[in-house]
């Protein structure tokens, strides 16, 4: 199994909803008639930090979210990649460090489960979170960021750290590992599966998606096979 | 509201029932092009055609109701093997041909495959065979004695729909349009980042005219989101994009439309600039005037007008439910935010119309500077019966029969609208159930 086990924290997440509970306490005195509505009123209290934290939550949600069987709508994908990109952004120029959340890290993947359990490598052992290498080095230059924003940092701290040679250092992938493979497979070069944000459906002989680790060794072997296949095809 | 038209029930369709069936979720409606015949496509993957009656002498101030006139299984599901998905039989669009003989046409696309339809009337058949039983038994030739031409004699009205082309496998994301040229010999499909060009007889070939696949899929920040043909001239078409522009090509300047002639986009305004901002701009629906000089577009809070010659910015901007400004973080949530809205126009291109959350519709008179807000809901339906403007209030106050926007249902959106081609007649699709609206005539 891929990780150890230990559940990722969405401790950014937990503050809003506290927030938000809050918030709703306070709004007792909502219409009667709101049974039929579905917008959650403490929703528009919310300051710019707060909703920035629960719409990257959402986002990440959303872009995890996957039904078996059903191609995703890629519009909504880029949509929601896009919205990402700017909230990242925003928080890069607000100052809170390189919380790099690479849109082709393995967690964006439309092919990404949740039952495949992700961990800092600082986790798995009990060990306190890590702190952001950027923080390390310029932290007596700047001021410290707002205990808001850091609980969001922290959260994606996990996604900056996240190198994924370290998931996968216990796949032994030696023997499926080959000089030819195709460049389109071989181009990332963390990653035996080339990491691609968006299932790119035009390359029809990439590996169908698998929703356990079992099967992420099936899928290199699928790999390996079609590769050997179209080495075949393309000398005859 | 085009000097004062009033809008009256006239009909609904569909089931009673609150509970919706997944597949009688109405997905497209259309009007042929004398709006004898209307249209509606389902997720189960059927398209229903209604056919107006004549009008009759005894009832001169109703236009004639619509009745259906066929029903036939469009699209089935099917499996992606290689990829391990479900294809879905929901039918996406269904574009109209012009009448050209006795028999109607139309295109009908799910996410994957356009097929064409022909729609014939059967009202006669040959009796009288030489060889063949009544029953249709051969006869041996050894019994025949004498010979008889075969007659035809009238039967009860028969309405055949046969599928005469099946446009396949050209399309590797899903087709969110269609649209028929006005050489009426050709047309156009598009999905997420390609648009093809077909002609309506050959289906085992088509030309693509426009891609905007990057070469490394992780550099994708937009895709089209609908495409359509110039009503009047044939090497015109346009798209827009999930970013909020229209981009104008011409097919004669080269065969691949990559460079636009003109691009439409009005520059964003810096105080309305929220996290949803792309989102909400994403273009859900763009539609050309029957005049040909303006185009509408629709995104998920405003209706555009844009005037052709006029790139900058749009001629006139229709606020659909301002009111949901304040509400974008839970539309978010709930995933509303995503909801794609069509939009029409009428006949003469005075009035626009489009649909809301809450059974709502919207009309805008553009000469007038008018706009009313309707509801399509059973209790309103008693034939004849005028529709009553609704509102919904933003201020803290609620006036009597004002709804306030907590209480709106936002499982109840209108999506598809159709307006008929030549008179005051609107079709408006809530999930599962389809009105027919008329206006009201003295």
């Amino acid at each position: 199994m891929l990780g150890r086990g230990v559940k990722r924290k969405w401790s950014c997440l937990e503050e809003a909803e506290v927030v938000s509970e809050a918030a709703e306490d306070k709004q007792q005195h909502e219409d009667e008639d709101g049974q039929d509505g579905l917008l959650d009123p403490s929703r528009s209290d919310m300051s710019r930090l707060q909703q920035r934290q629960l719409v990257l939550g959402l986002c990440l949600e959303k872009l995890q979210r996957y039904q078996a069987g059903v191609e995703l709508s890629l519009r909504r994908s880029v949509l929601l990649i896009n919205t990402l990109r700017q909230i990242q952004e925003e928080m890069r120029s607000d100052g809170v460090g390189s919380c790099d959340v690479h849109p082709d890290s393995c967690l964006l993947r439309d092919d990404f489960r949740e039952d495949v359990t992700v961990t800092c490598p600082g986790c798995s052992e009990g060990e306190s979170p890590p702190e952001l290498p950027s923080q390390e080095a310029n932290g007596s230059d700047q001021q410290k960021p707002p205990a808001a924003v850091s609980d969001a940092v922290n959260a994606m701290g996990y996604l900056g750290d996240l190198a994924l040679d370290d998931i996968f250092e216990d796949i032994d992938t030696s023997m499926y590992e080959t000089s030819d493979l195709p460049s389109a497979w071989a181009s990332g070069s963390l990653w035996p599966l080339s990491v691609s944000l968006w299932p790119d459906e035009d390359v029809k002989l990439r590996p169908q998606s698998h929703s356990t680790a079992g099967s992420l060794q099936s899928c290199l072997m699928d790999l390996n096979e079609l590769d050997h296949i179209m080495e075949i095809l393309v000398k005859s | 509201l085009d000097s004062d038209v009033q809008w009256c029930f006239s009909q609904v369709k569909g089931a009673i029932d609150d509970d919706v069936a997944e597949a009688d979720i109405i997905s497209t409606v259309e009007f042929n092009h004398t709006g004898e015949l209307l249209a509606t496509g389902d997720k189960g993957g059927r398209v229903v055609i209604f056919q107006q009656e004549p009008e009759s002498k005894n009832q001169p101030q109703c236009r004639g109701e619509y009745n259906v006139y066929s029903t036939f299984q469009s699209h089935e599901p099917e499996f992606d093997y290689l990829k391990s998905l479900e294809i879905e039989e929901k039918i996406n669009k269904i574009r109209w041909l012009p009448q050209k003989n006795a028999a109607q046409f139309l295109l009908s696309t799910n996410d994957k495959t356009i097929k064409l339809w022909k729609i014939s009337e059967r009202d006669k058949r040959p009796e009288g065979y030489n060889l063949k039983e009544e029953d249709g038994r051969y006869r041996d030739p050894n019994t025949v004695t004498t010979l008889r031409v075969p007659i035809f004699r009238p039967m009860d009205l028969m309405v055949e729909a046969s599928p005469r082309r099946v446009f396949a496998n050209a399309h590797t994301y899903h087709i969110n349009s269609i649209a028929v040229n006005s050489d009426y010999e050709t047309y156009l499909s598009a999905d997420d980042l390609r648009i093809n060009l077909w002609h309506l007889e050959i289906t085992d070939r088509s030309f693509n005219i426009v891609d905007i696949k990057p070469a490394n899929m992780e550099e994708l920040t937009e895709v089209i989101t609908a495409a359509e043909f110039h009503p009047n001239q044939c090497n015109t078409f346009v798209y827009s994009s999930s970013k909020g522009t229209i981009r104008m090509c011409d097919m004669r300047a080269s065969a691949l439309c990559d460079k636009h002639a003109k691009m439409f986009e009005e520059p964003e305004d810096p105080n309305n600039r929220s996290f949803f901002s792309e989102i909400i701009s994403s273009i859900s629906d763009v539609k050309f005037s029957h005049s040909g000089r303006y185009m509408m577009t629709r995104d998920y809070l405003s209706v555009k007008i844009w005037d052709l010659n006029m790139e900058t910015r749009p001629v006139e901007t229709y606020q659909v439910h301002e009111y949901l400004r304040s509400k974008l973080c839970s539309l978010y949530e709930n995933d509303c935010i995503f909801d794609k809205f069509e939009c029409c126009w009428n006949g003469n291109d005075s009035v626009v119309m489009t649909g809301s959350y809450n059974n709502f519709f919207r009309m805008f008179d553009r000469g007038y500077r008018q706009d009313v807000t309707l509801e399509a809901s059973r209790e309103n339906s008693k034939p004849r019966s005028v529709l009553k403007p609704r509102k919904v209030s933003t201020g803290g106050k609620r006036k009597k029969d004002e709804i306030s926007v907590d209480s709106l249902d936002f499982n109840k959106k209108i999506l598809h609208t159709a307006w008929h081609p030549l008179d005051n007649i609107i079709a408006v699709a809530t999930t599962n159930n389809l009105y027919i609206f008329q206006e009201k005539l003295n």
